[in-house]
């Protein structure tokens, strides 16, 4: 099999905006699900709403796009009623932290064993361009016309700090290492959280100094620092620059797992 | 093998342009009917898979396909060669 | 035996094998009967982090072909509406018990209510039909909820046991058959389009798991099960199909007991405050009083009401005020008179003869 027959080719080309970085992110998790091996038939996506959720939607196998926030909660329900299925998650910054942030938190500390994959465009993309809870300070949107005046969740730090056994962050520049980090997740057992910054052209480059498509990714390819060289600077008291983004694992761990197939 | 954008597909993002190591994407000139500006291809056979992806049975780099949030870009077999009958006047 | 103990032994006899809710006064006992019961049948029961997931939780084990029930109150039943609307427009079979208690709001957590019967009926945003189900025994907190999987799996909806404080916590004797009637989903044909339905308006069911690759959106979706929002005769189609499929079939499944259908005035009650109408048949024999007993309220099946052809005056006791009675009055010429009761106790049988001997 190839990606290529993951996707159900009657529904391309997607609706997502030229480049969108979601699109991305599909190739990669399909990458991944492709090296892992899985069958379709044993392979289940969920997700909320969002133009990040729209995902599943364009995958051949047997998917489940919900209600806003709350994809965890009906994917825990597959996987606990049939652990023999594999279950992946696709999630946007507003459907997984602001709308679903509980679910989130509780599904992280069942460590249920399921892989989610987070869009996180740091924006409301599908509503037009309100702020989410990923939006940067002083970020533009819709709804913070002089800017986000909230500090940003930090998803990754959440994610580790409510007991996923998996989580790390990659952006749609990085799309090897993105498909690697998608790949150890399905691989491990219990939670696992890739995070993927991408770009939304759309509604949030064009409002916040990113006037081409290409111009977001090149930040995304000058603005990454690993998580272990940002650490090690703290060690020797150096500063890592404002505005970086730490990319890379955060945890690899193996808690005590929920829905674990036997 | 043929190294391919489907025109259908591509919106004309540009994010192919940036990550291929030989530029082998080039910003397009001219829109097409559906308004999209497809990128152009300089030289596409000097990217590895046109040559080696059969022999290897899988995909080499592709960073260009990965990127590509349309799922645009592949390769294809080259139409086999015809021989065609030229009649040569002298 | 407790209601609430009845109906989840109703579930596990009717083949629940998932409970997925959160807990809440006064409905706490089926969750917590399913938590001792569901490991030793080989089930699954979790209690998640509010209503709003117990709901997906139940329709997430759903499409993997496992029957599930949650279990909840007032509040919880609240916080449910919009994947119950979800559930609707999936298709999704699944059962919603609610131990109803005094609202608004907290409202009276302890205290009996039928306040939410319209709230199940109308409570999440859109046109829908689904089935609601209310006991009036222990012995029907066990039966209905057999009943309720069933229909549950039959019409792919969302199927209400809609009890009350007092029949969920009621203590009285109950039989559990050594078996019962368990239907089961029709499975999908392979090959055919997921969404697409026969003459009897209800698709057969994609399981996840068995290879037909089906995408299930709570969007207006084609018969492909592929989203397309913006067709007006689209989504006329799907949702008058939706509330078809039930309210064509309103008659055949009605769920009652009728007494006296000659009677010139007729009691019409559902749960709890049935107790006190057979009281008062009881008491007054050879009185020439009707009742209607609804098992099923909704869909509403009215050609019951003119089963009583000599009806001239209906009397409608309900513990709310007049959720159920205003239905009535518009499918009858006669006069129908509420009897509301609110704060948790049920009416009198003297209450209610009082009301009939000034009708008379
Ligand atoms: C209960 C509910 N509230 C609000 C909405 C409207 N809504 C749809 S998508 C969305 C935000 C999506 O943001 P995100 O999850 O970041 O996805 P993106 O579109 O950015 O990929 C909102 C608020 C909704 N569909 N349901
Ligand atoms: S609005 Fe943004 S997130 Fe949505 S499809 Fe367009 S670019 Fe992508
Ligand atoms: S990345 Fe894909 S969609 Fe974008 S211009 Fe290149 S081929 Fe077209
Ligand atoms: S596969 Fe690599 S070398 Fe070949 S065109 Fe794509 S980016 Fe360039
Ligand atoms: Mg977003």
């Amino acid at each position: 099999m190839s990606e290529e027959e993951w996707l159900r080719q009657d529904r391309l080309p997607h609706i997502f905006c030229a480049g969108c970085g979601n699109g991305t992110v599909i190739n990669c998790t399909l990458s991944a699900v492709e090296q892992i091996g899985w069958k379709k038939q044993d392979t289940v996506f969920v997700s909320g709403i969002g133009c990040s959720s729209r995902a599943p939607g364009y995958i051949a196998a047997d998917s489940l796009h919900t209600t806003h926030g709350r994809a965890l909660a009906f994917a825990t329900g597959i996987k606990l009623a049939n652990p023999a299925l594999n279950v992946v998650v696709f999630t946007g910054d507003g459907d997984l932290a602001a709308i679903g942030g509980n679910h989130f938190i509780h599904a992280c500390r069942r460590n249920i064993d399921i892989t989610v994959v987070c869009m996180n465009n740091m924006i409301y993309g599908m509503t037009g361009g309100q702020g989410s809870p990923t939006t940067p300070a002083g970020g533009l949107s819709t709804t913070t016309p002089y800017g986000s005046e909230e500090p940003a969740f930090d998803l990754c730090v959440l994610a580790s700090a409510a007991g996923a056994n998996y989580v790390a962050r990659w952006t749609s520049y990085h799309v090897r290492e993105l498909t690697r980090a998608i790949l150890t997740g399905l691989e491990t057992p219990g939670f696992s959280f890739i995070e993927s910054l991408v770009q939304c052209p759309t509604n949030y480059g064009r409002r916040n100094r990113f006037k081409q498509v290409t111009d977001q990714i090149e930040y995304f390819r000058s603005h990454t620092i690993l998580v272990e060289k940002a650490g090690r600077m703290k060690e020797k008291g150096e500063e890592v620059p404002a505005g970086m983004i730490l990319s890379g694992e955060f945890v690899r761990r193996n808690r005590p797992a929920l829905g674990v197939r036997q | 093998m043929r190294l391919q954008i489907d025109e259908h597909r591509c919106k004309g993002c540009n994010l192919c342009t940036l990550v291929c190591p030989y530029r082998i994407f080039k910003p397009g000139k001219q829109a097409n009917r559906r308004g999209v500006v497809i990128p152009e291809l300089d030289r596409p056979e000097r990217c590895a898979n046109c040559r080696l992806r059969n022999l290897y049975g899988r995909t080499l780099c592709g960073t260009c396909q990965m990127i590509c949030p349309d799922q645009a870009i592949s390769w294809v077999e080259e139409d086999a060669h015809v021989p065609k009958k030229v009649a040569i006047e002298y | 035996m407790q209601g609430n103990t009845a109906c989840a032994e109703g579930a596990i006899a009717a083949g629940c094998r998932f409970f997925g809710g959160y807990p809440i006064t006064p409905s706490t006992e089926v969750a917590e009967h399913m938590a001792l019961r569901l490991p030793k049948t080989g089930g699954v029961f979790i209690q998640m982090e509010d209503e709003i997931a117990g709901i997906a939780s139940v329709i997430g084990a759903s499409w993997t072909g496992k029957k599930a029930m949650t279990a909840t109150s007032g509040p919880g039943f609240s916080l449910m509406m919009e994947n119950i609307g979800y559930a609707v427009m999936t298709e999704t079979p699944c059962v919603i018990v609610n131990i109803q208690r005094g609202g608004p709001s907290t409202g009276q957590p302890t205290m009996s209510a039928q306040g939410d019967m319209l709230q199940c009926r109308f409570g999440s945003h859109g046109d829908y039909s689904v089935i609601a189900l209310c006991p009036a025994s222990v012995q029907e907190m066990f039966d209905l909820t057999v009943d309720a999987f069933n229909l549950a799996e039959r019409f792919r909806v969302p199927v209400f046991l809609m009890a009350d404080e007092i029949i969920g916590h009621m203590r009285e004797r109950l039989i559990i058959p050594d078996s019962v009637v368990s239907g089961q989903r029709v499975p999908l044909e392979q090959g055919a389009l997921p969404f697409r339905a026969g003459e009897d308006l209800v698709p057969g069911f994609p399981t996840f798991g068995m290879g037909y690759g089906v995408h299930v959106t709570g969007l207006t979706h084609d018969e492909r099960g592929y989203p397309c929002a913006t067709s007006p005769k689209l989504h006329e189609d799907l949702v008058k199909r939706l509330v078809s499929k039930i309210e064509g079939a309103r008659d055949s499944i009605a769920s009652y007991d009728m007494v006296n259908p000659e009677a010139e005035t007729v009691f019409v009650s559902y749960g709890a405050p049935s107790r006190s109408v057979q009281q008062v048949l009881h008491d007054h024999p050879g009185d020439g009083i009707g009742h209607l007993r609804l098992k099923m309220v909704w869909p509403f099946a009215e050609s019951l009401l003119s089963r009583f052809k000599n009806a001239e005056t209906f009397i409608v006791p309900e513990q709310n005020l007049g959720q159920i009675s205003r239905e009535i009055e518009r499918h009858v010429d006669g006069d129908v008179i509420p009897v509301p009761k609110l704060g948790g106790d049920l009416h009198t049988p003297d209450d209610l003869y009082r009301v009939l001997a000034e009708v008379r």
